[in-house]
């Protein structure tokens, strides 16, 4: 079985990529040995398949803060993944976290439970080969690590937790694949939402590419806790739930321009109840589109009605009941700031996102690291800080060139090299706060930013190579530096001495320096660069600036103006 | 439109009572049994039925009418009637029903069984060889199994078991004593209720209670007794019943109430000739009112008689074996399941046999392609091939799931034992679903073939069950519909509890979503009727009860939709009554086969839909039970399914028609019109597709020679 041996060396290289997630190998792994040895009697629930050139069969999980999902699924080469079973068990686990911090042992339980049958659902299957993750009301709950501890020791799941902007990258691949072609994914603006439990998840798309996404407190199970917590009649308590959401959205408009936007994507059951509701011979259909005014009156209409009559009426389980309204108030406001004329409500949802993922995977791709998306997020921050867009992109191409010459000497790995772009395109932004310490203000912009398709903790990564641009060099000291692991100081180290030499190349902000070549002397770096005009400041501000480098590549740097262009 | 919820109107007018419904079932069959066309075995067969139905009636229904009447329940059911009505009605129909059918047990059937030398004869006939030879058998085998019973006022009254037969006794009195004594004797169970008179030929038989009746004074020596007669009490069981045999206890009952209830007795049974002040003293033991004593004039609890229906030397007393029609399986799997994923496979018991439903999971468990077998088993003996194979999947490391419904709370060891089995050879067992019970007949097959993982499933409108699958008319669909085995899947998912009841495309689920599917879809009928469109519904069940399915029923027959029934056992419905369901027809049919299979039929605007289903349309179906509603969607599968449809409404031999007065009329063949027996016609029909084909697992359609609804 040779693919199936090749697909778990993968994972099990991707999984020790820790700070990235990855994907998971089942201990089926062992079983699986004995079952090469010995076909005729396979380990129970992993029944040994004759036909071992069939597809490969993966799963999905997903925890979210009402329920956790399951999503098994067959991948053929070049075809879309083909869904097997899916299966959903209500756990309140937002409930938990959103009033009371932690997870309790009932929530506990019950989870546990869950996964148990989705595991026997995954070993029908012989599923060896998934990715489980875990959202907010994980995320949140301050006994999140002790309560993975038991769901690995039980269910031998490995349950990944992801931050909002990993939710958002995965929405939008699953919404790129279900939307291939629309001209909300090709043209103009769009606004792309899914209010979930624990909060809502927006991605701003300029011709189907994200420039900004972030992860906001609307949430629908939060927004019902809050208003569970207000007293009052129920148009009373709805009034205030709308001016609560809408105070949230003016902020969102603050940071994305929501106005512009054509188009409205939006993904959720929520949502997707509204569309059924409006368009009930389309029930089942994968994209449905619903008019502006009959959303609008659709939402109207279902805020006078309390939980009961939504149980009672429109057949809805009470956990959904519950959070109907908020999550429909919700998709209300962003709606009504766009200027979008319809609803695209589509079919899909974060686990799609993680099946495209591991179809990826499973055909040697490799996970999409969608680097011209974060590229063009990273760059709609620095407007944001309205950085200077020349130089910021200037340094950016001289560090990446630095870095691309360096590869023997460096070691690092290409999502290095991008998030050392991030990191060179925001460099600045702190000058937007103020030009005393800007460094320093970059740190905690950057740190509390959300960039499409960067984790936090790459975030927090890029911030500090950011911050390491100017004259103070990494110190333990340091409390953002002093917070990255071992493995990860070492790379800001090598990052940061490359971004300040490639900034120092732009020191008088002309771009002068246009590309660069590196070659390795008996006792120093010999940096030639090709460019214009006088690069005498340049050199000298190189030469100081260079400490880092000379430090952690072992050698000085001397610059040298090239003949002709390299 | 929100069909669940409707508000509810008293119109006692347009229903059917469904106790008098059920009775009126019972007599049909009895109508089978007094019938002297048919062979003298099977109308004893018949008898034997009408009289375990009644059995079950009393011990269910009629106690459930005593415990409201007792309880002061004064609701009236649909047709307007309270407990105490319909207990005083019922019992009028009860006795004429016993009367007759002792009239037709006694001087029909077992006079004609006389003539042809199967005799069960009075003990005083014997001759005194065959006596003292009786004697002896009675010391041997059936005294050391009897306890005389004293049941006179000083002690309390013997707890004897419900449907038992005994033997009540006066003595005269002791000295000192002015009045006779009350004393009983069991007649023993498991002996045989006919006793072959030794040295016959075989074909003489005495009762075994003649037996000990001539042999009292063994059991009370220095007493005379003055008198004796057979009795049988019939006791509340509180529980119900269902078509399969299953048995469902009263849910809702309290245990505080269901003690009181515990053992009342409901019925007493007692030979014709009885003295009249034995039969006094005993009812006022058991407390049981002369509304309630039927006096037989012939022997008690006929079941005994199934015994000799099945002797050999009798078939030319039976009608000829209808047998099961062969249908070709292949050997391997891969080509058997090949098969099925060329077309859907429909089958159509008793007419076809069931041996592909049996192979499917036989064939299932020895491949090594396959993954996992989930079904549903309901009502299952542990011999079965289905149960063995089952085991064999497990421990070859597939997946086995088995939502097992067993039939009693107090069910034997043995019957566990086999579930038991199951477990430990690695399957997953499940013992029944919380406050639903299981009913939907479901088997799916997950197999890994070289273009991935596909699915099979069968689904069926009768139980896992070779036995009665020769017995019962049923439907089952082999398909490998992709969306079909995701429904299955997402239905075993959700019965396990490994996930939330999902939303299913082609399955639909009782009792989340069948009834509304249900109501939804006659509706539609009943738009399309409004809007000057041709429109019709034909369905088959076993009954008709639910009042929101009648009333949605009424809704579209008054629209002007073309309704026809056909309805076996119970029905509310009220055919014929003007304005309301003039439209509407309702056939049933009693006759060799027990008819079982649901079915239904929309004609949606020639863009027909047929449907298969475990489910009657009755409340507790719809509402207590996890049934399944699915598509027939194969043109041929479709076509034959039709054919069973068309054929019971063309049946002018056992179909009776129901009128609106609640009885029931059979469609003579006119002068020059051919007798049509659907049961034997479709079995023709079967016959006759079988041998043209040549392709294994033929779907040939079953053409009758008119299929156009």
């Amino acid at each position: 079985m040779p693919t199936q041996g090749d697909g778990i060396t993968a994972a099990r290289a991707l999984s020790n990529q820790s700070s990235r997630g990855g994907y998971n190998v089942m201990e089926g792994e062992t079983a699986m040995t004995t079952r090469t040895t010995d076909p005729d009697s396979p380990p129970l629930g992993l029944a040994a398949p004759a036909n071992s050139a069939a597809p490969r069969v993966v799963a999905a999980v997903d925890m979210g803060a009402s329920a956790i999902r399951l999503v098994v699924a067959e991948l053929r080469p070049g075809e879309p993944p083909r869904i097997l079973e899916q299966a959903s068990r209500g756990v309140l686990l937002g409930k938990d976290t959103f009033t009371h911090g932690r997870i309790g042992p009932a929530t506990l339980e019950a989870t546990l439970k869950a996964l148990e049958g989705f595991r026997r659902i995954m070993d029908t299957y012989g599923v060896v080969h998934y990715r489980a993750i875990a959202t907010s009301a994980v995320r949140e709950a301050a006994n999140r690590d002790g309560f993975l501890d038991r769901v690995r020791l039980r269910t031998g799941l490995d349950v990944e937790v992801v931050d909002g902007s990993e939710e958002n990258r995965l929405s939008y691949v699953a919404v790129r694949e279900a939307l291939a072609g629309h001209e909300a994914m090709t043209t103009g603006e769009t606004l792309l939402a899914e209010v979930g439990g624990g909060s809502a998840d927006l991605s701003f798309l300029r011709a189907g590419e994200p420039v900004h996404s972030g992860t906001y407190p609307l949430g629908a199970i939060r927004l019902r806790q809050s208003l569970a917590s207000w007293h009052g009649s129920h148009e009373h308590r709805v009034r205030l739930l709308r001016r609560h959401i809408h105070n949230i959205v003016e902020d969102i408009a603050r940071e994305m321009p929501l106005a512009q936007a054509r188009h409205f994507i939006a993904l959720g059951g929520d949502v997707r109840f509204a569309a059924a509701r409006l368009n009930p011979d389309a029930r089942d259909a994968a994209l449905q589109t619903v008019t502006r005014e009959a959303f609008l009156a659709l939402c109207d209409e279902m805020t006078v009605r309390d939980v009961d009559d939504l149980v009672e009426n429109e057949h809805l389980p009470l956990a959904q009941a519950e959070t109907l309204v908020p999550a429909l108030l919700a998709y209300r406001e962003l709606l009504c700031e766009t200027a979008a004329e319809r609803l695209t409500v589509v079919d899909t949802s974060l686990r799609a996102g993680l099946l495209i993922d591991l179809a990826r995977e499973e055909a040697g791709h490799g996970i999409d690291d969608f680097g011209p998306q974060v590229l063009a997020s990273a760059a709609a921050l620095g407007e944001k800080y309205r950085f200077d867009a020349r130089h910021a992109r200037n340094v950016a191409h001289l560090a990446v060139r630095l870095f691309d010459e360096m590869r023997g000497e460096h070691g690092l790995a290409n999502r290095d090299r991008l998030l050392l772009e991030v990191a060179a395109l925001l460099h600045d932004i702190g000058n937007f706060v103020s030009l005393r310490g800007h460094h320093k203000h970059s740190l905690y912009l950057i740190s509390s930013s959300e960039i499409f398709g960067l984790s936090q903790e790459e975030m927090a990564f890029v911030a500090n190579v950011a911050r390491y641009h100017r004259r103070a060099m990494p110190q333990r000291s340091h409390l953002g530096y002093a917070a990255l692991d071992r493995q990860d100081r070492v790379t800001v180290d090598k990052l940061a001495a490359l971004l300040r030499l490639a900034n120092a190349l732009d020191a008088d902000h002309l771009q002068k320096v246009v590309d660069l070549r590196v070659e390795r002397g008996d006792e120093a770096w010999l940096i030639e660069v090709d460019g214009a005009g006088d690069l005498t400041i340049e050199r000298l501000v190189a030469q100081a600036r260079s400490d880092l480098f000379s430090e952690v590549f072992g050698r000085r740097v001397t610059l040298r103006e090239a003949a002709g262009p390299i | 439109m929100k069909p669940a919820t409707r508000s509810r109107r008293r119109e006692p007018e347009l229903f059917l009572n469904r106790e008098l419904s059920w009775l009126a079932f019972n007599q049909r069959v009895l109508e089978e049994a007094t019938d002297a066309t048919n062979p003298v075995m099977e109308r004893l067969k018949f008898a034997t039925i009408v009289a375990s139905n009644l059995d079950e009636f009393f011990m269910v229904r009629v106690a459930a009418l005593r415990h409201r009447v007792a309880e002061g329940d004064l609701t009236r059911d649909l047709a307007g009637l309270t407990s105490l009505q319909q207990l005083e009605q019922v019992a009028v129909r009860a006795h004429e029903m016993a009367e007759r059918l002792y009239a037709t047990f006694t001087d029909e059937i077992l006079s004609a069984l006389a003539q042809q030398g199967l005799r069960i004869q009075p003990f005083a006939e014997l001759e005194d060889a065959e006596r003292a030879a009786l004697s002896r058998y009675f010391h041997a085998e059936v005294m050391p199994a009897l306890t005389p019973l004293a049941a006179d006022e000083s002690h309390p009254f013997p707890m004897l078991a419900g449907l038992s037969l005994n033997l009540a006794l006066l003595l005269e009195p002791g000295a000192g004593e002015d009045q006779p004594r009350l004393a009983l004797v069991q007649v023993p169970a498991r002996l045989p209720r006919l006793v072959h008179v030794p040295g016959a030929s075989g074909t003489r038989f005495v009762l075994l209670e003649s037996v000990v009746r001539a042999e009292l004074a063994a059991l009370f020596p220095g007493q005379t007794v003055r008198t004796s007669a057979a009795f049988r009490m019939t006791r509340d069981a509180e529980m119900e019943f269902d078509d399969e045999g299953g048995r469902d206890y009263v849910a809702a009952l309290e245990e505080e109430l269901r003690k009181r209830r515990r053992g009342q007795v409901v019925r007493l049974e007692i030979e014709a000739g009885a003295d009249a002040l034995l039969l006094r003293l005993l009812a006022e033991r058991i407390d049981v009112g002369p509304s309630d004593t039927y006096r037989v004039n012939g022997p008690l609890d006929l079941k005994a008689f199934l015994s000799i229906v099945e002797l050999p030397a009798f078939a030319a007393l039976r009608d000829p074996p209808l047998k099961p029609v062969t249908v070709f399986v292949p050997q391997k799997a891969e080509e058997f399941f090949g098969l099925i994923e060329d077309h859907d496979v429909l089958l159509a018991h008793p007419y076809e046999a069931f041996d592909p439903v049996v192979a499917f999971v036989t064939r299932a468990a020895e491949d090594p392609d396959v993954l996992a077998i989930k079904m549903t088993l309901y009502r299952t003996s542990g011999d079965s091939p289905i149960v063995r194979a089952l085991s064999d999947a497990a421990e070859r490391g597939k997946q086995v799931t088995v939502l097992v419904e067993l039939m009693a709370r107090f069910d034997e060891q043995s019957n566990i034992l086999w579930a038991r089995r199951l477990e430990e050879a690695g399957g997953h067992v499940i013992y029944g679903i919380r406050g639903l019970k299981t009913h939907a007949k479901i088997a799916l097959v997950v197999r890994r073939g070289r273009q991935g993982i596909r699915r099979y499933v069968h689904l069926g409108t009768g139980n896992y069950n070779e036995r009665t699958a020769r017995l019962y008319g049923d439907c089952g669909l082999l398909t490998a519909d992709p969306v079909v085995g995701e429904d299955a899947s997402a239905f075993f998912n959700a019965l396990t509890g490994y996930s939330d009841p999902p939303t299913m495309r082609k399955l639909v689920m009782a009792p989340a979503a069948l009834r509304d599917r249900l109501l939804r879809l006659i509706d539609r009928e009943r738009r399309r009727a409004e809007a000057g469109q041709a429109a019709a519904i034909r369905a088959k069940m076993n009954s008709l009860q639910d009042e929101d399915i009648i009333r949605a029923l009424y809704d579209a027959a008054r629209a002007g939709v073309r309704i026809r029934l056909n309805v076996r056992g119970i029905c509310c419905l009220r055919p014929g009554l003007k304005g309301v369901s003039d439209g509407i027809e309702v056939v049933s049919i009693v006759d060799r086969f027990l008819e079982h299979a649901r079915i239904c039929h929309f004609h949606n605007g020639g863009d027909e839909e047929v449907f298969l289903s475990s489910a009657d349309w009755m409340s507790r179906n719809l509402d207590r039970r996890i049934e399944l509603l699915f598509p027939v969607e194969d043109a041929d599968a479709r076509r034959k399914v039709l054919t069973l449809l068309d054929a019971a409404f063309q049946d002018n031999a056992k179909g009776r028609w129901l009128q609106s007065d609640g009885t029931y009329k059979r469609h003579r063949p006119a002068k020059g019109e051919e007798v049509f027996r659907s049961q034997l016609h479709l079995h023709r029909v079967a016959r006759q597709a079988a041998e043209r084909a040549r392709a294994p697992l033929t779907v040939e359609p079953l053409t009758s020679h008119e299929t156009s609804t």
